[in-house]
């Protein structure tokens, strides 16, 4: 009856049949649209009616953005009358684009610009190659050297006796880096180990290894300092700075000196030295109920009332300090907080273990605070980037800055609609590397699933 | 590690960026301007025709030519002068803390701030007046016809309070609508946001030139305000103050006299009248009670041209920087062709 197989000894043999496959309304993608749009009436609606929005708004915006764009234009006139009619000016946008990124540095100069970009990128990168060694001491050296070269690159002009010495440190430091790097990836070995051999060093005692690293660092400190003594770039004001450079170097400047600053802040507010924490929570209280907008204003109109007549206080330089002063409060406020989420068994164990203040804070406590604080950390950039705008309300033409002049400009007045789009996809570039960069880092030290 | 590295950035930065500081003893504006190199000469945030920022990066503008005259005046070059971009609210603080020279921008001379705010208007430039616009098919043909309506203006100038004033005189009840930008407001009104846009007309001109179909668009024959613009410089030296005022009376001159960019140098060398060789510095010492070189109207017509030429280069219509404001017969016309720009004699 049965034609199921059977053993010699007539029993029969269970063997299950194949499972049906699942019904094909369940899977692939027709099964997810199942469950996740279409799951019963109200559902199904909304999906409708959101897919319809979504369409219209892509539409309308592929029709503002392509189908009217207006490439080759010389004036807004022109754009108006092109074929389209009303078309999308973006040859205003590309017309004005070295100054949206550059602001007014000379065209001529611009290379100075483009040079440190690249430098630092080079200083930075091999903090992510494989086989490079000392990498903290090549970011750090990008972190504390590096700005002096950049200083004096952006502005230009003389150099005191200061400058000259720390520029020529800085281009050292940076031909030995890019050498050591170079070093590293083709031979493996470090420039330091390099010098010892070639020196003739290796085979002597090991403390006496620091004098050919010593003596290599001063001759080629001495040969760049004295080729480049006569050697000067033409100044170029602060007045002139502007566009997503000078936005640049204000967020850069304020997000790098927020962290430390606010560190110490923090730790100072939970410091049991009456002075010292009073002071911080002043400075901290102060800070933070001020709007930023009006930091701004009085550092640069009426902190210049104080002053003696005659002296005049550079206005970027006033606007930097009031950012930078700004977001340490903040970030104090963020440190604190990461702090408190540390468990206060932590402390105690660190004191158990015989450490001091400094050594538990930075041995203990401040590496698991800081992996905790992350994203709030990188919130306060985020936060500090866009921030910056607020510096074109005082006259510095800041990436916003630029965009507005475009629109008093008689030939392509009124053009605001393009510039501010080209300027959000700027910022929203800008903010979204930051913030994947922060959750690159986050999952790098499992700051989320520690506990 | 990557945004602590900004931190050395900072650090650099600010070691690098120099604050400038000059003994504080009282010294003439114009010695610390000459010791300086060049001259700080304040001006607006981008507004067309008046001061513009142009895609090379340089400022061009009426205003900005007077900035630029003043050099001119003081170095015998028009670029010796470092522009400073200041908002309309600090504008006056930032002249009395002597963070610029000279303010060269659409500010209004009126009696408080000649008097009040540490500041002395030098002469009239620009004659502008409070107007209003409209949409063509409105049917709209004088600003007395605007019972009600709703008006859009910018705030914190003498705009807002002009408007006021206007409507409770002739009981109009217009409703303002209060904008900071620009560009806001231009939108709102485009899109039907308000009946119409009242500003001074050399903006409304502009402001009009930008719009998607300017034809349909009308600005109203009444002006309901006096808006003199004029340089000013801070009180108490009246040498500076001086020449200022003879930079601008010397761009007026120029035109009347016939002195262009282009002929300025053979007039030099053959004065066509006892008045240009005086002011040309050819004869006379007119140039001593100002403190500056005899060539100084030399330098200024030969830098910039005369009152005209650059009313028609930024303000007319016959150049791609100028935004349409037609001179014959107004105002800004010469006084010998009806208008109010007068200047003193030159001798």
């Amino acid at each position: 009856m049965s034609d199921a197989p059977t053993t010699s000894d007539g029993l029969r043999v269970f063997k299950p049949k194949p499972s049906l496959p699942p019904p094909p309304a369940t899977t692939g993608v027709i099964g997810w649209m199942r469950f996740n749009l279409f799951d019963g009436i109200g559902s199904s609606i909304t999906t409708v009616i959101g897919l319809l929005l979504l369409g219209f708004l892509a539409i309308s915006f592929y029709e503002w953005a392509f189908v009217r764009g207006v490439w080759e234009a010389a004036s807004r006139q022109e754009c108006r009358l092109s074929p389209t009619e009303f078309g999308t000016c973006w040859a205003g946008v590309e017309f004005w684009f070295t100054r949206f990124i550059y602001g007014r540095y000379p065209d001529a100069e611009i290379w100075r610009l483009d040079l440190m970009a690249i430098v630092f990128i080079a200083w930075m990168a091999p903090l992510w190659a494989p086989k490079v060694t000392a990498k903290v001491m090549v970011g750090l050296s990008a972190i504390l050297v590096f700005p002096f070269m950049a200083g004096y690159f952006f502005l230009g002009g003389d150099r005191n006796w200061f400058m000259a010495i720390m520029v020529a440190v800085s281009m050292t430091w940076f031909a030995g880096t890019m050498i050591h790097v170079a070093a590293c990836l083709l031979t493996g070995k470090g420039l330091g180990h390099w010098i010892i051999t070639l020196s003739g060093f290796s085979s002597r005692d090991d403390r006496t290894h620091k004098y050919p690293l010593l003596m290599a660092a001063v001759v080629a400190f001495g040969i760049v300092y004295f080729v480049i003594q006569s050697w000067q770039l033409p100044i170029v004001g602060t007045n002139h700075w502007g566009g997503l450079f000078l936005t640049l170097v204000i967020s850069g400047i304020g997000i790098a000196s927020a962290l430390p600053a606010g560190i110490v802040l923090a730790l100072g507010r939970r410091s049991e030295m009456p002075v010292i924490r009073v002071m911080c929570v002043t400075f901290i209280e102060l800070f933070r109920s001020v709007p930023l907008i009006t930091i701004l204003f009085m550092a640069t109109t009426m902190f210049p009332l104080f002053l003696p007549e005659g002296v005049v206080f550079n206005k970027l330089a006033s606007a930097i300090v009031a950012v930078c002063l700004f977001s340490a409060a903040y970030m104090a406020e963020t440190v604190r907080g990461g702090l408190q989420a540390i468990p206060k068994g932590q402390y105690e164990a660190a004191e158990a273990m015989g450490l001091g203040y400094w050594q538990s804070m930075g041995l203990i406590i401040m590496p698991q605070a800081l992996k905790l604080m992350i994203p709030n950390i990188v919130g306060s950039f985020i936060g500090l980037f866009k921030d910056t705008t607020l510096v074109s309300i005082i006259g510095l033409f800041d990436l916003l800055g630029m965009i507005s002049a475009i629109s008093q400009d008689p030939q392509w007045i009124g053009l605001h609609h393009e510039p501010l789009f080209t300027a959000a996809l700027i910022y929203f570039i800008g903010c979204l590397a930051m913030s994947k960069y922060s959750q690159h880092l986050e999952r790098k030290l499992g700051a989320g699933d520690r506990r | 590690m990557k945004k602590l590295s900004l931190l050395g950035l900072g650090a650099g930065l600010l070691a690098a960026l120099s604050f400038t500081a000059e003994p504080a003893v009282a010294e003439s504006t114009l010695d610390i301007v000459k010791k300086r190199g060049h001259l700080r000469c304040q001006i607006g945030t981008p507004a067309p025709g008046f001061y513009n920022l142009k895609s090379d990066g340089t400022w061009v503008g009426s205003d900005v030519s007077v900035c630029r005259a003043v050099a001119a005046a003081i170095f015998g070059d028009p670029n010796k002068v470092e522009f400073q971009s200041v908002t309309s609210t600090v504008r006056f603080t930032a002249l009395a803390n002597g963070e610029s020279d000279m303010l060269s921008r659409t500010a209004t001379w009126t009696l408080f701030r000649d008097t009040q705010l540490g500041l002395n208007f030098t002469a009239t430039n620009f004659y502008d007046g409070q107007g209003f616009m409209v949409p063509k098919d409105s049917g709209i043909k004088s600003s007395l016809e605007l019972k009600g309506a709703t008006v859009c203006v910018l705030t914190g100038t003498t705009t807002e309070l002009n408007l006021t004033d206007y409507s409770r005189t002739n009981n109009l009840d217009i409703q303002p609508v209060v904008f900071q930008d620009t560009n806001v407001r231009n939108e709102t009104y485009l899109k039907g946001g308000c009946d119409a846009i009242t500003n001074d007309k050399s903006g409304l001109a502009s402001n009009k030139a930008g719009f998607p179909d300017p034809g349909a668009h009308t600005i109203l024959p009444e002006t309901i305000s006096k808006e003199p613009l004029a340089p000013a410089v801070r009180k108490g030296d009246g040498q500076w103050y001086d020449i200022v005022r003879w930079t601008v009376f010397a761009l007026i001159a120029a035109e009347e006299m016939g002195i262009t960019q282009a002929n300025v140098d053979d007039m030099a060398k053959n004065p066509p009248s006892p008045e240009v060789a005086r002011m040309l510095g050819v004869e006379g010492e007119l140039h001593k009670g100002l403190g500056l070189d005899k060539s100084w109207a030399h330098w200024i017509v030969k830098s910039v041209g005369n009152y005209g030429e650059i009313y028609g280069k930024y303000m007319g219509d016959k150049s791609p920087d100028g935004i349409g404001i037609a001179r014959a017969g107004s105002q800004n016309d010469l006084w010998t062709r009806g208008g109010l720009m007068y200047a003193p004699p030159f001798r």
